[in-house]
């Protein structure tokens, strides 16, 4: 059963199409490893899920819920961490928790529960304007983990983060679907990092959708087309070579 | 809730601090007025609320409309700096309701400053005239008049800080309008109706008609605010 389903999910702006009809389906209780190179549109989905940008045509279900119809209660069920860690400066991170606890109407325990998951408990009480890189991403990651929400859409979540971080990151997701019985959309340039997280992956290029499937099937399929696939590094980069070449794109 | 969370999320920013000691620092005006020149007003025609309002509250209200727009942006400056309103829209809250939990925020801020400065009327009259009878529920008139003819100026302030990204665009923005709003004649009906001008009206008991204008215009303002912020929430989606 599919999570999040699009169909011919499109976003444009003036003179560009950052996501052009592109039909997802996200397995429930899956990790799905939304992958592409920078500017693919990657974000630009996740947002149009969270509704920070509106489609231009095309239509998505979270969960059998309907957007823009039920906006509200599919963000209750969503927890997100979108391009940048967002927060308040101002607050300690436990405030900034307190706060999303607050809105989510969730119980106290929470946001202790969260700080512990990435290991920011013995940060919490300082303020988030001085946390290092990696902190604010631990606590990017908390907001979304806390409540422990069914679908959780991460956008790069390991940027900034040294190797034991990316480390403990990635093993945490991993294991989130099982933990938590929820459904990760994460998404990644790298294609080394989501073939260490996802179960099934989709690839972005130029806001097109070039294939969605498992990673078995990913190599079946470039190899039936004359792809390398010894390395899924080198399978990726083909095939986003073979999409450029074909829309006659400048790399 | 919103209101109480935007008081949690004020924390540490010098928005309560800035409330209190502007409105210390134009409660503060009437009375060094009537300590350095005090001559000049005793003598004077009509109830004491009418002559200190007349002779201090060109000043008082400039600095609780500049409190009011350094307010307003301190309030979205917090949700922009560190992107934190991007979570808040991907979290199950309208923007309309944080807008309104800022709205009433602010709005109490001012009720609370306009009671420090009636705070310090009622010292001079007390001081320096005589407080007669009837004399506190003239003063609640007059102040009540100024609250409602501060809300257009406290909503327009908060729907600039939520269009500009950056605080010192709407901060720049706010105190063109202060400064203009000064430069209106405040005899001129139309042109003080401008949310920045309006507050600079005094309540006047002799013509309760032209008090009554100003109090319909400014719930009208009000409104007309209210729908503009909700269709720049749909707008602004439309276009990121």
């Amino acid at each position: 059963m599919n999570i999040i389903e699009t169909r011919d999910l499109t976003k444009s702006y003036a003179d560009f199409t950052a996501v052009s009809g592109i039909n997802l389906h996200i397995p429930k209780g899956a990790v799905y490893g939304f992958l592409g190179p920078n500017g693919a549109g990657k974000s630009t989905t996740m947002k149009m899920f969270l509704g920070l940008t509106k489609p231009t045509s095309g239509s998505f279900t979270i969960d059998g819920k309907k957007y823009p119809d039920n906006r509200v209660q599919i963000l209750k069920e969503i927890g997100s961490f979108i391009e940048a860690p967002a927060f308040y400066g101002n607050l300690s991170g436990e405030e900034n928790l307190e706060i999303i606890r607050k809105i989510l109407g969730l119980p106290k325990s929470s946001v202790a529960e969260a700080l512990e998951i990435v290991g920011l408990t013995q940060y919490k009480k300082r303020l988030a304007k001085k946390y290092s890189l990696g902190m604010k991403q631990r606590l990017g990651l908390a907001s979304a983990l806390i409540g422990k929400p069914p679908i959780l859409i991460l956008d790069e979540p390991t940027n900034g983060l040294d190797p034991v971080g990316i480390h403990e990151i990635r093993t945490l997701i991993r294991s989130l679907p099982e933990k938590f019985d929820c459904t990760v959309l994460v998404s990644s340039h790298l294609l080394s990092e989501i073939e260490r997280m996802a179960d099934t992956i989709g690839i972005l290029n130029h806001g097109h959708l070039l294939f969605e499937g498992t990673l078995d099937q990913l190599k079946l399929s470039a190899a039936s087309q004359g792809y390398p696939t010894d390395n899924l590094e080198d399978t990726f980069l083909a095939l986003i070579d073979a999409d450029n070449g074909q829309r006659g794109a400048v790399r | 809730m919103s209101v109480s969370l935007e008081c949690k999320k004020v924390k540490r920013t010098g928005f309560l601090p800035a409330f209190l000691g502007g409105g210390i620092l134009a409660a503060a005006v009437p009375v060094i007025n009537m300590a350095v020149r005090s001559e000049m007003y005793l003598d004077l025609p009509g109830n004491s609320i009418q002559i200190l309002l007349d002779a201090n509250w060109q000043m008082m209200t400039m600095l609780n409309v500049l409190l009011v727009v350094a307010g307003a942006c301190l309030l979205y400056h917090t949700e922009y700096a560190d992107n934190a309103m991007q979570k808040m829209k991907s979290l199950p809250i309208r923007e309309s309701s944080i807008f309104l939990g800022k709205a009433v925020l602010t709005i109490c801020m001012s009720l609370f400053v306009l009671a420090i400065e009636a705070g310090a009327v009622a010292f001079c009259t007390y001081h320096w005239f005589e407080i007669g009878n009837g004399f506190f529920s003239e003063l609640c008139k007059y102040f009540g008049f100024s609250f409602l003819l501060m809300l257009p100026c406290v909503i327009l302030s908060l729907l600039i800080s939520e269009a500009c990204k950056n605080m010192w665009v709407s901060l720049g923005i706010g105190v063109v309008c202060v400064f203009t709003a000064t430069m209106l004649p405040t005899t001129n009906f139309a042109l003080s109706l401008f949310p920045f001008a309006m507050p600079f009206q005094v309540f006047a008991s002799t013509d309760v008609t032209q008090s009554m204008h100003y109090i319909d215009s400014a719930i009208a303002e009000l409104a007309v605010l209210c729908l503009a912020q909700l269709a720049f929430v749909k707008a602004r989606r439309l276009l990121e």
